[in-house]
């Protein structure tokens, strides 16, 4: 396993000849500002643990007496020619760390388990981890069919979750156990998975319910029809009633999104009446009729 | 449509019981002394049970777990870390309302 070297003076942003005092101030600060119970930045977390080794390292005088060591002589070999790596250069150094390359999945880096040994890092007594919040982004049938996902977190870590079925838009759904890991034992957190709808080219979302456009032709508006409509499980009948304008909603129940009381929403399909663009001589010839024909006074300003 | 019954998903909060003061400290990984201490304090209140078997709601280990992390890493005491998940909570709130 490679292990790199760690510039703690760097981590906590302080001169190599930083006096005690000094350290536990930047310390302090750091901490502060990336503790990931403060901080919801993605590297947050990872910079709150460099940032408590190094100050684990140069608040105590031994260690840092050792690391200031190795980290002399590292640099000489850095600057000699033919360089190597930090592993090959530790092997021949003599500094009573760690013997064996067993390295566990502690608080701190296998840089600092190499160097100070795996028992070095300070126990704090189990603790639980943090929880975690992750998006899952839906489309509406997989919100209503439920399934799996793969989802990456902001760690990088990949999940592999299952998600119920009929679930709803800003629902929040737990995984036990997939948050943070705990310390020295402690359980680990919770994930939270809360649910976005991603938007569907066929509907309009109207709370737990779907409004679709249905194009009808004047005379299926006129005489009436029943025509193909999509639902999230496919295309499905609409009757059309005789005598239905622009406008007018035909209500497919139960054909909307999960609701909270465990039934589901409606569907809407909304009448647009749709002409020809370029009437055929025929069509025009019959319009004309009708328009002659007829007394219909669809702006009623006719007294 | 098909007639097919699938198991139904419900707001995770509706679904959990509330727990016992021992599984609420198993669950943040502490003891029930220390787990008292922020009762005492006032970071979770009892949400039911009696007073010598007081419950808790389901998300309190997550909670006082929080507090705890606080309390070690930043060198707060008690009220300090109670006071900072308080503050914290009504950001967010903030932040959901602005």
């Amino acid at each position: 396993m490679a292990v790199d070297y760690k510039d703690y003076y760097e981590a906590l942003g302080v001169a190599r000849g930083a006096s005690q005092d000094e350290i536990r101030r930047a310390y302090r600060r750091l901490a502060r500002e990336y503790h990931p119970d403060l901080n919801s930045d993605a590297d947050a977390e990872e910079r709150f643990k460099e940032v408590g080794e190094a100050y684990e390292v140069l608040s105590d005088p031994d260690k840092r007496e050792r690391y200031d060591r190795l980290g002399a002589q590292w640099q000489a070999r850095q600057d000699a020619p033919g360089g190597g790596d930090f592993e090959d250069f530790f092997a021949r150094q003599d500094f009573g760390g760690a013997t064996t390359a067993e390295f566990g999945d502690g608080a701190f880096s296998d840089f600092f388990e190499r160097v100070f040994g795996a028992g070095a890092a300070p126990a704090s007594g189990p603790l639980r981890g943090r929880d975690r919040e992750a998006l899952l982004e839906l489309s509406l049938e997989d919100a209503l069919a439920g399934g799996r996902r793969r989802l990456t977190l902001d760690d990088g870590r990949s999940v592999d979750v299952n998600f119920p079925a009929e679930v709803r838009e800003g629902q929040r759904i737990r995984l036990a156990g997939q948050g943070a890991p705990g310390r020295d034992g402690g359980p680990p957190g919770d994930l939270y998975l809360l649910v976005r709808l991603k938007p569907d080219p066929r509907f309009r979302r109207q709370g737990d319910d779907l409004v679709v456009d249905v194009r009808v032709a004047p005379w299926e508006a006129a005489l009436g029809a029943t025509v193909p409509v999509s639902t999230l499980g496919g295309d499905a009948q609409v009757r059309v009633p005789a005598g239905s304008s622009s406008g007018r909603r035909l209500r497919l129940r139960g054909r909307g999104l999960p609701r909270r009381d465990g039934q589901r929403g409606d569907l809407y399909a909304v009448v647009q009446i749709t002409v020809p663009k370029q009437p055929s001589d025929e069509e025009r010839e019959l319009f004309e009729k009708l328009a002659a024909a007829s007394s219909f006074d669809p702006r009623g300003t006719r007294r | 449509m098909s007639g097919r019954r699938t198991p139904r998903a419900r707001d995770a909060a509706a679904v959990e019981q509330p727990i016992e003061l021992g599984v609420l400290a198993r669950q943040a990984g502490l003891r029930i002394t220390l787990v008292r201490q922020y009762v005492a304090f006032g970071l979770v209140e009892p949400c039911g049970g009696t007073s010598r078997a007081p419950l808790f709601e389901a998300g309190s280990a997550a909670r006082v777990a929080k507090a705890e992390r606080l309390r070690r890493d930043l060198g707060l005491n008690y009220a300090g870390a109670v006071l900072v998940c308080e503050l914290l909570d009504r950001i967010r709130e903030l932040e959901r309302n602005g």
